[in-house]
Order: C-alpha cells, then sequence, then structure tokens
C-alpha cells in the first residue's frame, strides 16, 4: 500500500519539502475553493453580461468573490511560500467581503436586489462561504507554525 | 432536463458522497470500483446535459437560460477535476475530494430542476 499520507519529505534538508498548503486535509480545502471558483465565477458572468444595470454594485462584488476564489484556489493547489503569503491576501479579502457583504445584504437588502455568493453570509450556499474563509485561515496558520 | 434522468443522477452522486466518506473513515484512498463509479457519474451527468442541451437547442427556453447554460456546462467538469486531484495524491482526503466534487453535482442537478421551467 502506498498510502501517502504523511507528508513528503523529499531529499531531506531542504526547507521547501516542509508541509505544504495542497497536501493532506489542504486538498480537500483546494477542492471546496474550487467549486466555490467555479460556482461565484459563473454566476458573476452571468449577472455581469446579461443584468449588470440592475444591480451594479452587487454584480461586481459577485465578479470579485469570483475572482478572490480563483486566486485563492490557485495559490493554495500550488503551495509554495510564495503562494501562500498571496493566499492569506486574498483569504482576508474573502472574509472581510463575506462580512461585510453578507451584513449590508441584511441591513439595506435594497442595495443587494440579487444575490451574490455573499449575501446573507452565503446563505444560499449553506453559509459555507463564511466557514471557508475561517478554514483557509487555520489551515494556513497551521501550515506556517508546523513549517517554522 | 429529464425529471428521472435528474434524479438518477441525484441518486448516483448522493452514493458517491457516501462512498467517498466512508473510504475517508477508514483510511484509505478510492479503490478502483469507487473511480470508475465516479467516471459512471460523469458518464450520466454528461447524458444530462447533453439531452438539455439539445432540448434547448430544440426550442426550448428556460426562465433563466443563461444561468442554466452555465450550470449544464459547469456541472461536467467538476468530476474529472476531482478526479485528477484526489489521483495525484492518494490518501484519506482523496475520497472527501470526490465527495465535494459529488455535492457540487447533487447541488447543481437540484437547481437545473428548479431552473429548468419555460420562461
Amino acid at each position: 500500500m502506498t498510502d501517502l499520507h504523511a507528508q513528503p519529505t523529499g531529499p531531506s534538508g531542504h526547507r521547501s519539502t516542509g508541509p505544504s498548503t495542497n497536501t493532506g486535509a489542504g486538498r480537500v480545502l483546494v477542492a471546496v475553493y474550487g467549486v466555490f471558483a467555479l460556482a461565484a465565477t459563473a454566476r458573476a458572468s452571468v449577472q455581469l453580461l446579461t443584468r449588470f444595470e440592475e444591480a451594479p454594485l452587487a454584480y461586481l462584488l459577485s465578479a470579485l468573490a469570483g475572482l478572490i476564489y480563483i486566486v485563492a484556489t490557485i495559490t493554495l493547489a500550488r503551495g509554495t511560500r510564495a503562494s501562500r503569503r498571496l493566499a492569506l491576501v486574498a483569504i482576508l479579502i474573502e472574509l472581510g467581503g463575506v462580512l461585510t457583504v453578507g451584513t449590508l445584504s441584511v441591513v439595506d437588502p435594497e442595495a443587494f436586489p440579487r444575490a451574490t455568493v455573499w449575501s446573507v453570509y452565503g446563505i444560499g450556499y449553506g453559509f459555507v462561504p463564511l466557514v471557508l474563509p475561517i478554514l483557509g485561515l487555520a489551515w494556513l496558520w497551521h501550515i506556517r507554525s508546523t513549517t517554522s | 432536463m429529464i425529471d428521472a434522468l435528474a434524479y438518477a443522477v441525484v441518486g448516483l452522486a448522493g452514493l458517491a458522497i457516501i462512498w467517498g466518506i466512508v473510504t475517508a473513515i477508514t483510511n484509505k484512498p478510492p479503490g478502483k470500483a469507487q473511480l470508475l463509479y465516479a467516471a459512471g457519474l460523469e458518464a450520466v451527468t454528461v447524458i444530462q446535459s447533453v439531452i438539455a442541451a439539445a432540448k434547448i437547442i430544440g426550442g426550448f427556453r428556460p426562465a433563466e437560460l443563461a444561468t442554466t447554460i452555465g450550470y449544464l456546462i459547469g456541472i461536467v467538469i467538476l468530476i474529472p477535476l476531482a478526479w485528477f486531484w484526489a489521483n495525484v495524491e492518494r490518501n484519506r482526503f482523496s475520497g472527501i475530494v470526490l465527495a465535494v466534487a459529488a455535492l457540487a453535482v447533487l447541488a447543481m442537478t437540484l437547481r437545473l430542476l428548479m431552473l429548468w421551467t419555460p420562461g
């Protein structure tokens, strides 16, 4: 059984071969981010192409969400030191986005006539958009503390 | 969309989710049968999208045409991507990766059923 459950150690002594964001449970995180990258980007594309004038702000935020998910997916999947930094920035923006848009959509539903992935903290997606950045930050924190 | 086919996809995807979770719990990578099953789910999903596309070409207009087309295309790329991603590093998490994709297929099929009403 060639189970690669243990972290790939590679040539020992290389600092680049420590735990990475794209191994173990990180692969699941990447998969979930990938699904959301697809969902949010597709949704935003349809909104921007077919009825941009209805709610420009909501739809631009929708597109931003898609972009953030794409960046997070790619950087977590790459798992290098540099991409981890970029992933951190993307996930922090994601957390800020879901909290801001979530709150605005509750306080002022008029401003968000059509749902985005972040509306009401991602209620349309089982609140996964709210949980995902927290898991992402926890994972980055975990990787950082095991590599240094 | 054919309702019976859509529910078949939902059922197959549901079993794929459970199977993925089971292999994860038993700490095994997905076996050959599980991977073949995922391929079967993908095949049925593709057939569903092709039939729906044919109906749209044939003149059927769902209320949200652009969204429907987006779903019909998006739904067929999930399993192949998950398959690839699950096989690069084979361990218990591979099963969860397949389960995540199957869950997305299930949710998107249910959404497609809702979207499939004449505009």
